[in-house]
């Protein structure tokens, strides 16, 4: 009789302290940062699709705008040539060099953006506009997304880092804090566009 | 010149001002109804034609579109505040995301078609933007806020009329608690297993210690959660002890146990009132949608 109900509070603390210890937590917040960070890929992906038509609508109107032109596809190839994958956020160098490249495009198209304002006919181009107001839709998805990635790399990271979830983290799941945006980004996406004549 | 002395209080009123404008800022206006007329646009007979029209297209499709106009952003991002705005007020169903917020603010002249996920792909940034642009712009141009506005909204009714999504009869809350749910289980096993075996002799202890720890164990999962675990906790417990010496001793019933205890139960546990005023489905917004100024 002693000995069972010995054994059941054993199991009953065993079971007690997996759910305290935050394994759980761990792994369910690791997959909701890896969901995020899908989301954003999934719209920074948006963004590099919508490129080519907005490239070639412009040449239409402004072809002799070859430098900015050419500079929008330039920068997205450069942003397609990485691998954006869940990994990337396990190398801080990595996740810089993509965000980098993504900061890279974002300036470039809000120079295209600001060439265009200078043509009438392509200022009220139907299809123009439109895909105007695509691309600023996808910004502002981007936006969004990072902003959740944001605020979940914050939990993840608190719990990684917090007692006791971070002896979980460190002796059993070998986890880290992961990387996330920087003020710096964020200067480089509110900036307005440079226009040089 | 200040003088270091006149200087000190003047930063620091003026850090509270800053503080104070921000914070008024940021406020998201409660949703009182599909039409929030706080720039006072709509006379009230149209605003009351268009909140049953809007009714009246929910009722049809699911969708829930609202309106909210706005005197002025003070200084905030219309696309940050407009989505805020929807996400707060949760426009669409949940896991439909059937959502639309039209946003006027007259003083900075923005317009905004906030969009729900679920709706992205029908009312897309391309046709938010030509209805801002064709049908919204020109009217407000030439003064005529309620025409404009009456026109937008129909104009987005028009759009997503086809995307019926049938209401669920459920209720919201099911499908968001299944992990509280198992929170609550999980609790009131465990509480119920500790407590009985801490007063086995003691029923009027294991009805208290384990409606305690079922409350402790629930009680990172919201206090509504862990109010109800810690009172199902402790009944089950004091049943377990009172059928387990029910079975030694000859059975003597329900005698002490009930001491001042959790008689909380599941009152104002996140449960919407089932009144007739509007609220939000629980839809998700992902910054889709559509900006304009006139």
């Amino acid at each position: 009789m002693l000995g069972r109900s010995v054994m059941m509070s054993v199991g009953t603390l065993c079971l007690v302290l997996i759910s305290g210890c935050g394994y759980n937590q761990i792994q369910g917040l690791d997959e909701e940062t890896n969901a995020a960070w899908s989301e954003v890929l999934n719209q920074y992906q948006r963004r590099a699709d919508l490129i080519p038509n907005l490239v070639n609508t412009v040449k239409g109107y402004a072809a002799h705008e070859r430098e900015t032109l050419e500079s929008v596809t330039r920068a997205r190839a450069q942003v397609g040539s990485i691998m954006a994958t869940p990994e990337l956020l396990r190398d801080p160098a990595a996740f810089e060099k993509f965000q980098q490249a993504q900061r890279e495009l974002s300036s470039a198209l809000s120079r295209l953006l600001a060439v265009a304002e200078q043509y009438p006919d392509l200022k009220a181009n139907e299809n123009f506009r439109d895909l105007q107001s695509q691309l600023e839709g996808t910004e502002n998805r981007v936006t969004v997304a990072r902003k959740r990635y944001i605020d979940k790399v914050a939990e993840y990271n608190k719990a990684v880092r917090f007692f006791p979830t971070n002896l979980t983290a460190k002796y059993i799941l070998h986890a880290e804090v992961k990387p996330t945006f920087t003020v710096a980004d964020e200067k480089a996406v509110s900036r307005p566009p440079e226009v040089k004549f | 010149m200040l003088s270091a002395e006149l200087s000190k209080p003047l930063v620091i009123s003026t850090l509270c001002l800053a503080w104070l404008s921000v914070a008024i800022a940021l406020d998201v206006p409660p949703l009182t109804g599909r039409i929030v007329d706080l720039a006072g646009l709509l006379p009230p007979d149209m605003e009351s034609a268009l909140s049953s029209e809007l009714a009246a297209h929910e009722q049809r499709t699911g969708n829930q579109v609202a309106l909210l106009t706005l005197p002025t952003l003070e200084g905030e991002s219309l696309e940050d505040y407009a989505h805020r705005v929807a996400t707060s007020w949760k426009l669409g169903q949940k896991g439909t995301d059937n959502g639309v917020l039209l946003l006027v603010v007259p003083r900075e002249r923005r317009i905004r078609i906030e969009v729900g996920y679920g709706l992205e792909g029908t009312l897309t940034d391309a046709v938010s933007a030509r209805i801002i642009r064709h049908v919204i712009v020109p009217r407000f141009r030439s003064g005529d806020f309620a025409e404009g506005i009456s026109a937008g909204l129909k104009a987005i009714l028009g759009t997503i009329e086809g995307t019926a999504t049938p209401v669920e009869s459920a209720h919201p809350g099911n499908s968001a608690s299944g992990g509280a749910f198992s929170v609550f289980v999980t609790a009131v096993i465990l509480g119920a297993l500790i407590g009985v075996m801490v007063g086995r002799s003691l029923r009027v202890l294991a009805g208290g210690v384990s409606g305690l720890l079922s409350f402790f164990l629930a009680m990172p999962s919201g206090v509504y959660l862990a109010l109800a675990a810690g009172a199902v906790g402790m009944v089950v417990a004091f049943v377990l002890a009172a059928l387990s010496g029910a079975g030694r001793r000859g059975g003597r019933g329900w005698d002490g146990g009930w001491g001042p205890g959790w008689g909380g139960g599941y009152g104002g546990g996140g449960f919407p009132s089932s009144s007739d005023s509007f609220s939000g489905g629980g839809g998700d917004f992902g910054g889709g949608g559509a900006s304009g100024r006139w």
